[in-house]
């Protein structure tokens, strides 16, 4: 599959390229959500691992912006935020899972394959 | 129970000032001499409160207070302290004396410490004799706090003091632990700051949870097994925040929250436990000790650590606290509390602080602290809005939702 990966932490990209890149195709990072918006526009990935506290624009306003622009989008939320409201604003935008960190490989790649499997 | 805020300021600076009374005595006692460094007022559990005192050997006086208010008052001497006033006031090697010597220089520092809240109050508030107290830990605690696990409120007092000759600061704290009825009575509302105590010890219980959730994911990110020591809920001027970190050197992030309640998190952690968590994180070694790599994996781990402190509170409140992307730090803790309190003196005077202290289990090298500070009537607004009956839906799984 291929997959945009959106993190403002060049740490947090690393460990999402090292557990996805083995059997995925990793067709972009973006550090914001501006970036994922853009990259998303280009590259039109299977999925988007996006994670919420962005600088510039945050996770939920992308993801909504994706999901306005294709409707069939496949969005994961990839977050350290555990609070419903923003998780029911997650649903509202688009997002179809929604992954918290500190995250296990496992966790991953179990939420990236129901996905994909929808 | 409910509570003035406003009260509370004026009872915490009558502590300020009586701590600052008990330093003169101290000092025309001594020739010691002393600055009153930071005094507040916390409300803290009684397990909390025994780590005031653990690690040093103390020794002080207990004295029970009976009258306007009730309660006991702890005054100790660190080791360093208690040497330098008994060598000062008791030159011979007589261990008895030295004793005597604390118990009255205990005795004179309390009545300073206690006479402007009677005269606050324009009432009687009667001293006992004093009782010699030593030891670290329980051994110091006022005796009432050690009888249950109980939220206390807990007025604190930490003086530095320091002989010309003497190249190390001694330092001494007291305690005030009013009795509960006496508390009620002598915070009795009379403005419209009033805040419930059931949900201030509530939302005291939420954060040591959140505090909780971020030392297990230190633990889970780092592999170094962490535990949550201290957890409370202060009032503090803000001006004293700064000296109340102090001066040693730090590393973390500072992030600015928003929503139900905006405000300011601190996490820092001391130099050697920043490196450690860092080798964790990033297991290579990099030419520079703060350098790109390095800030990374720390915002990101102080990202984490921010959303599993506040989370709690914004689900418990039905309601959305974003937080920024951290900014990485690297300065003493004076340096780097100093621009975030001077945004907060914007507004407001004094400042509720939620300090909860995260260390190994295994050994003390590894110490982290997170300071959250919120706008005090953003605060006050939502613990208005707080449903105590809420207070259980701290974690949301997402799995419930997606």
């Amino acid at each position: 599959m291929d997959v945009l990966i959106t993190d403002d932490s060049g740490f947090m990209r690393d460990l999402l390229r090292e557990i996805l890149e083995e059997d995925h195709n990793i067709v972009g990072e973006a550090e914001n959500g501006v970036e994922a918006v853009e990259l998303y526009r280009e590259e039109q990935p299977d999925i988007v691992f996006m994670d919420i506290v962005m600088p510039i624009k945050d996770g939920i306003e992308a993801t909504g912006e994706i999901t306005d622009m294709d409707p069939g989008a496949k969005v994961v939320m990839c977050t350290s935020v555990e609070q419903a409201e923003q998780m029911k604003d997650s649903i509202k935008a688009g997002a179809e899972g929604y992954i918290t960190k500190p995250f296990q490989k496992e966790s991953v790649l179990e939420e990236l394959n129901s996905i994909a499997a929808e | 129970m409910e509570i003035d805020i406003r009260e509370l300021e004026t009872y915490q600076e009558l502590a300020h000032d009586g701590a600052r009374s008990a330093a003169e005595s101290l000092s025309q006692l001594t020739g010691i001499s002393t600055r009153v460094q930071v005094t507040d007022v916390s409300l803290m559990s009684s397990s909390d409160l025994e780590y005031e005192f653990i690690g040093d050997e103390f020794a002080g006086v207990n004295i029970d207070l009976t009258g306007e208010i009730e309660g006991e008052v702890v005054l100790a001497f660190d080791e360093q302290g208690r040497s330098a006033i008994t060598d000062k006031l008791v030159p011979a090697d007589d261990p008895e004396k030295k004793k005597s010597s604390i118990k009255e220089v205990g005795n004179i520092m309390t009545s300073g410490f206690v006479d402007g809240w009677a005269n606050y109050l324009s009432a009687k508030i009667k001293s006992s004799p004093p009782t010699y107290i030593q030891g670290t830990g329980t051994d110091i605690l006022p005796t009432s706090t050690t009888d249950e696990d109980r939220h206390l409120f807990v007025f604190r007092s930490r003086v530095e003091a320091s002989q010309e000759a003497e190249s190390e600061p001694i330092d001494f704290r007291i305690l005030l632990v009013p009795d509960s009825k006496s508390l009620e009575r002598s915070l009795e509302p009379k403005t419209d700051k009033i805040v419930s105590l059931e949900k201030l010890e509530v939302f005291n219980d939420m954060t040591k949870e959140g505090a909780e959730k971020a030392a297990a994911n230190i633990t889970s990110m780092t592999g170094i097994e962490t535990t949550v020591n201290i957890s409370r809920l202060s009032l503090i001027p803000i001006e004293d925040i700064p000296t109340e970190v102090g001066s040693k050197r730090f590393v973390g992030t500072v992030m600015q929250f928003r929503g139900k309640f905006s405000g300011y998190l601190v996490i820092l952690f001391d130099q050697p436990s920043g490196r450690a968590v860092v080798d964790s994180l990033v297991p290579m070694e990099t030419e520079e000790q703060w350098g790109d790599i390095e800030q990374g994996a720390l915002k990101e781990l102080g990202n984490i650590m921010t959303s599993g402190f506040i989370d709690g509170w914004a689900n418990v409140l039905n309601a959305e606290i974003k937080h920024s992307p951290p900014e990485f730090v690297a300065d003493t803790g004076s340096g780097i509390l100093t621009p975030v309190t001077t945004k907060i003196a914007e507004t407001d005077d004094h400042a509720f602080v939620l300090d909860s202290s995260i260390q190994t289990n295994s050994d003390k090298v590894f110490t982290c602290q997170m300071l959250a500070l919120p706008r005090r009537d953003e605060l006050e607004q939502a613990l208005d809005d707080l449903l105590v009956e809420n207070s259980a839906n701290t974690r949301i799984d997402p799995d419930d939702l997606f």
